[in-house]
């Protein structure tokens, strides 16, 4: 178990380092550079004293040189947007993508899971046909025009829920508040999110429903609720694999539902950052996500080893 | 499992429930959108996400009025020598900063002496590059020496240049001030800045040491709201009063109860711009005809939906005391552009395309930033208006910051189709004067230069009026580049709100203490 930790955390610090590297040459091949630099009014002077003050006005090399050396001080730098350290602002879009996409995700868990199972065990029934249909159409839709449709009905023709935002501005803070404005974006996250659980949920409890293992249970007369939880354990693993892939999305934001909600997320703040060519706050981000991502995938493949004690933990990332 | 159901749906309920619970008070407030966080503070933020909330909180010298021209503001009144080398001011007395410090010279001189810091981030150096020094008289008195006399200097003055305290920056620079820049500014004008939350919103609270009639509302509230489709469903749900639109938004709110359309010409020329060192662009008449060959009524009423002005020159209508209407407006004729290209060589070959005495087609490349549907259309329809007389254009749509920095500014273009904003005055001679910094079409005219010149430095108004009446007359023979036309600023604003200001948006913001909204 510790050799699988430590090795997976080697891995782990490898992957970071690629993935740094390659967004640093990345968002510097892309064109048009800085989009404070992009202002056609600038004086050649005012130019070359802003790319100086920026520091893009050294080789590529040597800039990511210096990126490296202060990451390694454990310093992420100052965005040249926002003018603040980049700990700072990601810190302060953290909780809100935290928040919405763990709504999301935990709604999506909380309805697909146990409709999935209930249609897995009355397959062709009324509600498993409307179920399927509904799956299937929600992911056909995209996110905006739900999200749009959803503000359209709900703030715009009954004014039932605010349109966009994270809170009442100087309201002050209530649970409420923050509840009302939580509701719209966390449905539409989770829309496509929870049909395509749903999907997986029931095709693998259909699956386990006719494991040996079940058969065997209930010929032993087992209860229904033993049967079900015999079965289930079994139908987690494939759903689990959904759910870990759901998970960059509560480090990094929905870039789409934060836009069209006017969420305070990481996933604007990325779009913002990439836009406009903010090159210490895209690193910043990039690291943080990165880094996120990997630690988040080992705990996944340590629940895998908990749904299935077959599986052996290997740091190859092979799984059983 | 129907146990498990029931209590599901039970919660969702309660969820639902406790979420509708709430009812909608409408506040004393004004709720507008930003597209980015702002940066308080008037010298170094140059984007429109900063400049609006900096227009409420700090206050300038002077400020402009619905004829742009300005009137006073932290200055009570003014006076300037007679070689238009000094301007003394007199600032209003019992001025204090949000933080309760009394304002005096000092600060006027501090903000004016970081502006012209080159190493300060100050975004405002070249507006006043004729500031020679600026001296504290007394306390109440400050006095700016100029090296040449300059006639935009008190347009420029309301327009940007937010006076920033001295005090709040002591040991520390501009830039560096990360908590005065991001959520604890310190101006003078008639809200202060109360929560900040990045990314979010931006809540001013009325300020209760205003030196003129206390303001109207309680507070002025920024979402920051990037997207504009996201704005008008704000707008519509009633949780937002003002909008910016573009044309193409238009549709949207045009059922829309309680929202009212209005329109103001903007200090904005849109063009296409002809690299004049290419010598396809050369020829001045070459340039002429291709101003006759585009229908810019057509695009007016087709693209701007009629939210925009005929141009004459590169003086926009929005400047009603030196936009020359007297001249007539360059005339839509195909034909006559046909001629006058085949007087400089270029005649129909057998595809209709035109050709020179070589045999090469009339072919360029026009760039235009992405995702912009008005200045796409537009260029769609340049492309269009000259395929017609036999040009061949191709356009290429990029970001705007690469349109800039990789093309514009280097010089490495044909054609591009872009804006100038500028400030409340006819002073072009950075654009359109030879080998200034900003003239990156290359455009080069001894007699506009000498006009130009001229015009800058002259301070009575009628006499500069017929300066730039005489630079108009000249672009219409040697156009420095293709005028489109002259766009209005379209807002969609609650019909709540009162006391508005016939300005832009920008510039109605300076005026914020007299904005209402009327609580029904």
């Amino acid at each position: 178990m510790t050799r699988f930790l430590l090795e997976r955390l080697a891995h782990a610090i490898t992957v970071i380092a690629v993935v740094s590297l390659l967004t640093f040459f990345i968002i510097h091949l892309a064109p048009g550079g800085p989009s404070l630099l992009a202002d056609p009014k600038l004086s050649r002077v005012e130019r070359a004293a802003i790319e100086r003050e920026l520091g893009v006005d050294r080789p590529l090399p040597q800039q990511f040189a210096t990126w490296v050396t202060r990451v390694a001080r454990g310093d992420l730098g100052r965005s040249f947007l926002y003018q603040t350290p980049n700990v700072d602002t990601i810190l302060a879009r953290f909780p809100n993508t935290l928040l919405l996409a763990g709504s999301a995700l935990l709604l999506s868990i909380v309805l697909a899971i146990p409709l999935g199972a209930y249609a897995a065990a009355h397959p062709g029934s009324l509600l498993d046909r409307t179920l399927g249909l509904a799956s299937f159409t929600i992911m056909a839709v995209p996110a905006f025009w739900l999200g749009i449709g959803a503000i359209l009905v709900f703030a715009v023709g009954t004014h039932l829920l605010p349109a966009g935002g994270a809170s009442t501005p100087g309201l002050g803070w209530s649970v409420a508040d923050r509840l009302r404005h939580l509701l719209l974006p966390a449905v539409v996250l989770s829309a496509a999110t929870s049909a395509e659980l749903f999907r997986y949920a029931r095709t693998s409890a259909g699956a386990a429903f006719k494991l040996p293992l079940v058969r065997t249970v209930r010929a032993k007369g087992g209860r229904r609720r033993t049967v079900a939880w015999h079965a289930l354990r079994n139908a987690l693993i494939p759903v689990l694999t959904v759910i870990g892939l759901q998970l960059p999305r509560l480090v990094g934001g929905a870039a789409i539902t934060e836009t069209v909600f006017a969420w305070p997320g990481m996933g604007r703040l990325g779009v913002e950052a990439a836009l406009g060519r903010d090159y210490p706050l895209v690193m910043a981000m990039t690291l943080f996500v990165s880094a996120a991502v990997v630690l988040v995938n080992i705990a996944i493949d340590l629940c895998y080893a908990w749904a299935d004690p077959r599986i052996r933990l290997d740091a190859t990332g092979a799984r059983g | 499992m129907k146990r498990a159901t029931a209590c599901l749906v039970a919660a969702i309920a309660g969820f639902i429930l406790a979420s509708c619970g709430e009812p909608t008070a409408r506040p004393n407030a004004l709720r507008l959108p930003l597209i980015n966080d702002p940066v308080f503070n008037p010298i170094i933020a140059a984007d429109l996400g900063s400049i609006l909330p900096n227009k409420i909180i700090f206050s300038g010298l002077v400020r402009p009025d619905e004829n742009l021209r300005p009137t006073p503001d932290l200055a009570e009144s003014w006076t300037e020598s007679a070689d238009g080398l000094t301007y003394t001011f007199k600032l209003r007395p019992g001025v204090y900063w949000h933080d309760g410090t009394p304002f005096s010279a000092v600060d006027v001189k501090f903000t004016f002496d970081r502006i012209a810091d080159s190493t300060s981030g100050s975004r405002l150096r070249s507006d006043f590059a004729a500031v020679a020094r600026t001296e504290v008289v007394d306390s109440l008195t400050v006095r700016f020496h100029l090296k040449a006399p300059f006639a935009p200097f008190l347009a420029l003055l309301g327009y940007n240049a937010g006076i920033v305290p001295a005090h709040a920056f002591t040991g520390t620079t501009l830039s560096a001030a990360t908590d005065f820049n991001r959520s604890r500014p310190i101006g003078t004008g008639p809200f202060r800045v109360t929560e900040s939350i990045p990314g979010s919103v931006v809540v001013l609270e009325r300020n209760p040491r205003y030196y003129r009639d206390p303001p109207a509302l309680d507070r002025v509230i920024f979402k920051v709201v990037p997207d504009i489709n996201v704005q008008v469903a704000q707008l519509r749900a009633g949780e937002m009063d003002i909008v910016q639109l573009e044309p193409a938004n238009l549709a949207s709110v045009q059922d829309a109860k309680d929202v009212a359309i209005v329109q103001t010409p903007v200090v904005q020329h849109y063009y296409v711009a002809f690299n004049a060192d290419n010598r396809l662009f050369s020829p001045p008449d070459v340039r002429r005809a291709l101003g006759m060959a585009v229908n810019r009524q057509a695009i007016i009423d087709g693209v701007l939906k009629g939210y925009g002005d005929l141009p004459r020159g590169t003086i926009p209508a929005a400047l009603k005391d030196f936009f020359a209407d007297s001249l007539p407006p360059v005339p839509y004729a195909p034909d006559s552009a046909r001629a006058l290209l085949a007087l400089a060589g270029w005649t129909p070959g057998p595809d209709s395309l035109l050709r020179n005495a070589r045999g090469e087609p009339f072919r360029f490349a026009l760039l235009v930033d992405k995702g912009n549907p008005t200045r796409e259309q537009s260029a769609l329809a340049v492309q269009q208006d000259l395929r017609y007389i036999g040009i061949d254009v191709t356009i290429q749509t990029m970001e705007f910051a690469s349109v800039v920095r990789d093309f514009v500014v280097p010089g490495k273009f044909e054609a591009n189709l872009i804006w100038w904003t500028t400030p409340p005055d006819p002073d072009q001679f950075g654009f359109y004067a030879t080998g200034q910094d900003n003239n990156n079409v290359r455009y080069s005219n001894r007699r506009v230069d000498s006009l130009l010149a001229l015009g800058r430095a002259t301070r009575d108004p009628a006499q500069r009026r017929e300066i730039y009446r005489a630079f108009q007359a000249e672009e219409q023979q040697d156009p420095p580049v293709l005028v489109l036309f002259y766009p209005r600023e379209i807002l969609a604003v609650s019909a709540a709100l009162r006391g508005m200001p016939a300005l832009t948006l920008r510039d109605a913001l300076r005026w914020s203490e007299r904005l209402r909204i009327d609580n029904r």
